[in-house]
């Protein structure tokens, strides 16, 4: 629905009785006795230990992603994105029966179908037959007996691939723009996002100045798997959202 | 909820007597949420990070009628729909007419102390929608059909025992199982409600007017879900959530999580601009925002109490609070409890309605120390009590002894009198029985009086 469409509706002021006009008018009054008080300026945030030799974005990242419980991987130099993946979700165990990846997540880095061989060469940013169906996810077929598939809705998949804006240093956090697939990026219980190179910011106020600019309908900050401690103070992960969340940083 | 405010005596006298379980839980998992906010205070400059908050907030508050313009004309640039509600029924109102025009049969939700506040899930299920509590801790308590008792953590009153016997009994668990059974139990249940659901609704920690962002604050990913799955999002957010720039919501996030939880930020943070548009967004067709102000105006308008309003609902002082940790929230009978539900209370409610929360604290001042946007609780707490008396809500009984004093204190020679008499009287067991004093002399030894009064040992020239 465009917004255009959205604002043609009559209720879409939603304005019961004069709601709005009378909530304002008493505002107004309220801000009419009070001084107006000035904006205080930019928070600055606190310097690194070692103000001489601060730490990369990068080994920040680390180091905050995974206090929060997130996992980061490193692909292997050697070998392209795709095989690398391909090999390190078959090293994730027997309950990884099929794969969701975002809309947006290119070629290069989604893992290779079951049919293909996973270290031909000739794949790595090629167009392979298999690569037009990652999206959206939602429309591939269901519960396929292929232990390793593309394509499957994301509540049945077993793993998620999506692909981050960026990523923050100061809070461990992954940025997941909507323009990737949602449903991928919160229902398998295991998430593997890539980082591009370059796009880890010191500072969330960086990352969030620079979103502005091109601001998607949705954004997740992601730090870390979904955790809850509603049961007897006890934390316990994979509540609602992915239990393990994998940073892979492209260098 | 209800307003149970004026039971708050009998209610929290209750609750130490008679579920002393409540007590363990409640200062358990406070004490533990307050150590982990002074360790996350402790690793930044968190003076310099609160004043900056309260400056932000302020501004915001003497702007406001700017900002609500802006972030409602950002946020239908964006595409989403505004709606203003003045009080709790038009809230309600609003939501059902949505509700009703999407034929919506069943509601996800997201943790919203605003959507307690306006009494929404009663609403909805009077219109025949079924209502799924999606956070953890709101879903045991909608099991149990009880309030939350914390802002960030509602359930902390229950024992893992009484989740295992109501989980047992609802869900078909076993009777011993351990959190993680438990969690997943509950997680196949509300996983099929997200997925069902035809109408997600949240509320909104901020709300960016320079962009119209609403951004969400979690670490179960529920929010996540009930913001994307669901063709309709709808937010209810309270006017005074707003701030002026997207900069500001850097700062604010991890300041709130720090003080709520002591984590760096949350786990999971959604900032929604508006319905989906991009091509491969699958997330919601239609966003509604709906600004609430249900007394907060009232808030605003009145010459003290306005400063609550600068409130991010992070729980802190109720962690540090040395009442609240006796009690847990459901003693103080409203949505909002401990130190800062008894300062805005009274605002939201009419100070009439909120009597005697005023009173409900030892006025020791941690709760500001803790606060991330230092609202002066303990100078709120009596500046109502101030008003209360002013306006002869405080009970009589108090009231005539202040009378008495003060008709004592501006009558020399009858002051004199009455300090002789106090001091031979207070040494003797007659003490107790004065009307006055039995409830307070009741539990506690009278301390013994000098025998001499000050002006006595004034005059001998005391040491």
């Amino acid at each position: 629905m465009s917004g255009s469409a959205t604002r043609d509706r009559p209720e879409s002021r939603g304005d019961l009785g004069g709601a709005r006009a009378r909530i304002l008018a008493r505002v107004t009054r309220a801000t009419a006795t009070r001084g107006k008080l000035p904006h205080p300026g930019r928070l600055e945030t606190p310097p690194a230990p070692d103000p001489a030799t601060p730490p990369a974005p990068t080994t920040t990242f680390v180091k905050r992603f995974t206090s929060q419980c997130g996992e980061v991987a490193t692909p292997d130099p050697d070998r392209s994105p795709r095989d690398w993946l391909t090999s390190f979700i078959n090293g994730l165990g027997d309950e990884v029966n099929a794969i969701a990846i975002g809309a947006d997540v290119p070629a290069r880095l989604q893992p290779h179908p079951p049919d293909m061989p996973p270290a031909d060469a000739g794949t790595a940013g090629g167009e392979s037959p298999g690569q037009s169906r990652h999206a959206p996810a939602v429309a591939g077929p269901r519960n396929s007996p292929q232990p390793l598939h593309h394509a499957v809705p994301p509540e049945h998949a077993g793993v998620g691939i999506s692909l981050a804006w960026g990523a923050v240093a100061e809070t461990g956090s992954l940025i997941l723009p909507s323009t990737g697939t949602r449903a991928v990026q919160l229902l398998p219980p295991v998430h593997i996002i890539w980082v591009p190179a370059g796009r880890v910011f010191a500072r969330l106020e960086d990352a969030l100045l620079e979103l502005r600019a091109e601001l998607p309908a949705g954004v997740g900050l992601h730090s870390g798997p979904s955790k809850s401690a509603d049961i007897g103070q006890t934390v316990v992960t994979g509540v609602h959202g992915p239990g393990r969340c994998i940073a892979v940083l492209e260098s | 909820m209800s307003v149970r405010i004026s039971e708050y005596a009998t209610r929290s006298r209750e609750a130490i007597r008679d579920r002393p379980e409540v007590r363990t839980a409640v200062t358990g998992a406070t004490v533990a949420f307050d150590e982990k906010r002074r360790r996350a205070y402790g690793e930044v400059d968190a003076d310099s990070w609160r004043r900056w908050a309260e400056g932000v907030k302020n501004h915001l508050l003497t702007h406001l009628d700017d900002y609500l313009a802006e972030a409602e004309a950002q946020l239908e640039a964006n595409g989403a729909d505004v709606h203003w509600a003045r009080d709790a029924d038009e809230a309600r109102q609003i939501v059902l007419a949505l509700a009703a025009r999407h034929s919506a049969r069943s509601v996800v939700k997201g943790k919203s102390m605003l959507t307690e506040e306006v009494e929404l899930n009663p609403a909805l299920e009077r219109a025949g929608i079924e209502v799924y509590e999606t956070d953890l801790g709101e879903y045991i308590l909608q099991l149990l059909d009880e309030p939350p008792s914390h802002i960030v953590g509602p359930a902390i009153h229950k024992t893992l025992e009484q989740v295992q016997h109501l989980f047992a009994d609802r869900l078909e668990t076993d009777p011993g199982g351990d959190p993680d059974e438990l969690a997943r139990a509950a997680r196949d249940v509300l996983r099929d409600a997200f997925i069902n659901a035809d109408m997600g609704i949240t509320g909104g920690n901020f709300l960016v007017a320079e962009t119209g962002t609403v951004a969400l604050i979690e670490n179960e990913g529920n929010i996540r879900l009930t913001t994307s799955l669901p063709r309709v999002h709808v937010a209810l957010v309270g006017i005074e959530k707003l701030l002026p720039r997207m900069s500001d919501l850097a700062g604010f996030l991890q300041l709130t999580a720090r003080a709520a939880t002591g984590q760096p930020i949350g786990c999971f943070v959604s900032l929604v601009q508006g319905p989906a548009s991009a091509p491969g967004d699958d997330g919601p067709e239609e966003v509604h925002v709906v600004l609430v102000d249900n007394g907060r105006t009232d808030v605003l308008l009145h010459e003290h109490a306005w400063e609550a309003l600068r409130c991010v609902r992070c729980g802190a002082c109720l962690n540090t609070c040395p009442v609240y940790r006796q009690t847990g929230g459901h003693a103080y009978g409203w949505v909002y409890s401990g130190p800062i539900g008894s300062v805005l209370d009274p605002g939201l409610l009419g100070l009439h309605e909120a009597m005697p929360l005023p009173f409900a604290s030892s006025l020791c001042g941690a709760c500001f120390d803790a606060c991330p946007v230092r609202i002066p609780i303990p100078e709120l707490l009596l500046s109502w009590r101030e008003e209360a008396q002013q306006k002869g809500l405080t009970p009589w009984k108090e009231r005539a002894a202040l009378a008495g004093l003060a008709t004592a204190a501006t009558r020399p020679p009858l002051y004199r009198a009455a300090a002789r008499i106090g001091t031979r009287l207070g040494a003797t067991r007659a003490a107790r029985k004065l009307p006055m004093l039995s409830d307070w002399s009741n539990d506690r030894d009278l301390p013994r009086p000098s025998p001499h009064t000050f002006r006595q040992l004034w005059r001998q020239g005391i040491k």
